[in-house]
């Protein structure tokens, strides 16, 4: 979702006196940014205010319920933050669609057939029988992680405002949707929890390669090991066009 | 010397001045026992009228019982067993007690399905006492009162929970009706603390509780949506009855998040209203349930991949 034409290579200025050699590559623009501590804002108070009603009978869902402050404080918290994400989603797609000049086609987040050989790849190389694969801005699990929050941001959106309005639904919809939205929304809900508290968060918290993080959320910025490492094929591509443009005087190497 | 400062000296020795005190004390409250009559041998009861709200408004035994108000500290208590007393009154005539002031409640309580129940000599059939209490009638407002709004459900169940009391007479009435509300959100709700939900007597009326299938009842099908949309409940909603009629005793209700799995032992009529055409919603929930699955399932499985494999190669960069 960058709307880089030619990948920035940007000098580090602030930290300019301490390490002279270090040069930063720009990963994520400020906006991108700021939709994603939205979202992770928005997302942690739906799973803290929605996982007591999913699961009643845990003897966490009351505690949880209290320290929110009473069910009904539950609720309108769960609805807020439901509300949030919605915009935060309406504002994603508008931007990315309408603003954001870069052609729909040129973007690096749809999935290639690289993707598929990648993510083959990697099982090889968990098993020991490949060497890992090499990325480009993008890899498989990024993609995944990028379509999987599309995909559920659509369904839990849509099943949450059926629910919050089910008798303005019901005046478009049968009521069998009605009601299978909660189970939609519930499953989905899960499958998304589950999936950022294991599988995201292993990946840009726990893993070896990260821990404690990847500091790319709060900065936007990715260091030249961790841009070699981690995405070798824009790392190449990056150094090529700077080569090119010969303004490689502004890396001080 | 006078008797005055006689007595005033005699108060000048504190101890004199304590005990006078602390007896007292023991008279006012040896006496206030003495407040109701019939104290003496109906201990256990009176000790319990005296959560009452009538003994509050200053009733005594007598008013509901008859005979005579006077007190009585003799052995068998004649004059108060005297003329109009009545000790256990028969569950048919616990109505004619109450109606002597309560008489709109015993109106609409005698349009009820409980008082034709009685009517047709049923041993166990709810009148006043059974939701109100005996002796221990308590304000409805009082979060203790069994007919208090939140404690509905726990007193409703008392009988309709009850395999013996409600297959004994008549074999027609469910016993999981309790089970089956605790599924709905209402339940949900009440049991986290949330008070402002539907209990048993909002939606079946407190007093004149009629069975579903009578055309007056509140719970009938097609007055339902009058029902859910009440006061201070579900207002200005369009409801369709057979919506409403889906809401709260059935398992594949919109309140539950749960699909009855077994969509074969789904009442017929009402299998096309909760699955669509194709049991088309039931397929969908199915596709999600699968998805979470395999998506958790499979992408865990490569996390611990990952793991495992770090632990032959120590540093891969």
């Amino acid at each position: 979702m960058s709307r880089q034409k030619s990948i920035e290579v940007l000098e580090s200025k602030k930290n300019g006196e301490r390490n002279m050699d270090e040069i930063y590559f720009k990963r994520f623009t400020f906006n991108q940014l700021a939709q994603h501590w939205a979202m992770i804002g928005s997302f942690m108070l739906l799973v803290i205010s929605g996982m007591p009603l999913k699961f009643p009978d845990a003897w966490w869902s009351p505690v949880i319920v209290n320290l929110l402050g009473g069910f009904a404080m539950r609720t309108q918290i769960h609805h807020a933050a439901g509300i949030g994400m919605v915009i935060l989603g309406v504002y994603h797609v508008a931007y990315h669609v309408f603003v954001d000049k870069e052609s729909l086609l040129d973007r690096k987040v749809w999935p290639t057939l690289k993707d598929a050989k990648d993510f083959w790849q990697t099982i090889m190389f968990y098993l020991g029988k490949a060497q890992a694969p090499k990325y480009g801005r993008y890899s498989w699990k990024e993609k995944f992680d990028y379509w999987g929050a599309f995909w559920g941001m659509v369904m839990l959106c849509v099943t949450g405002l059926i629910m919050l309005y089910p008798f303005k639904a019901m005046e478009v919809i049968p009521y069998a949707y009605v009601h299978l939205s909660t189970i939609v929304h519930t499953d989905e809900a899960l499958l998304a929890t589950l999936f950022i508290f294991i599988v995201h968060w292993w990946n840009v918290h726990y893993s070896p390669e990260v821990f404690p993080m990847s500091k790319a959320w709060l900065t936007g910025n990715l260091s030249e090991k961790q841009m070699k490492h981690e995405h070798p094929l824009e790392y190449e591509e990056a150094m090529r066009q700077t080569n090119e443009k010969g303004d490689n005087s502004s890396i001080s190497k | 010397m006078s008797l005055s400062n006689k007595i005033y000296s005699l108060f000048k020795n504190k101890y004199i001045l304590i005990l006078t005190i602390s007896l007292s004390i023991f008279i006012g409250v040896a006496g206030a026992q003495e407040d109701v009559s019939c104290y003496h041998c109906h201990t256990k009861v009176v000790t319990e009228f005296r959560n009452n709200i009538h003994y509050d408004k200053g009733f005594t035994c007598a008013d509901c019982h008859g005979g005579s108000t006077k007190s009585n500290n003799s052995v068998i208590s004649d004059s108060v067993m005297s003329g109009d007393f009545v000790g256990r009154p028969t569950r048919n005539h616990i109505t004619d007690i109450c109606s002597k002031c309560h008489i709109k409640e015993t109106e609409d309580y005698k349009t009820s399905i409980h008082w034709d129940a009685i009517q047709k000599g049923h041993p166990d059939a709810a009148t006043c006492t059974d939701c109100h209490g005996i002796h221990d009638i308590r304000a409805i407002k009082d979060p203790d009162s069994s007919s208090n709004h939140q404690n509905s459900p726990a007193t409703c169940a008392k009988c309709h929970s009850n395999k013996e009391m409600m297959s004994a007479w008549y074999y027609g009435i469910k016993t999981d009706r309790f089970d089956t509300y605790k599924e709905s959100f209402h339940w949900r709700a009440l049991d986290k603390g949330y008070t402002l939900v539907a209990t048993c007597a909002d939606c079946h009326e407190n007093h004149k509780t009629k069975s579903h299938t009578d055309p007056t009842s509140s719970t009938y099908t097609e007055n339902l949506p009058k029902t859910c949309g009440k006061e201070n409940c579900h207002v200005g909603v369009n409801f369709d009855a057979k919506v409403a009629g889906g809401l709260v005793h059935d398992k594949e209700s919109l309140h539950t998040a749960e699909l009855k799995w077994n969509k074969t032992d789904m009442d017929p009529h009402m299998k096309d209203y909760f699955l669509g055409p194709f049991d088309l919603a039931y397929w969908i929930a199915i596709f999600f349930k699968i998805l979470t699955t395999t998506v958790i399932g499979f992408f865990t499985g490569m996390v611990i991949l990952d793991f495992l494999s770090r632990l032959k190669i120590q540093r891969r960069f």
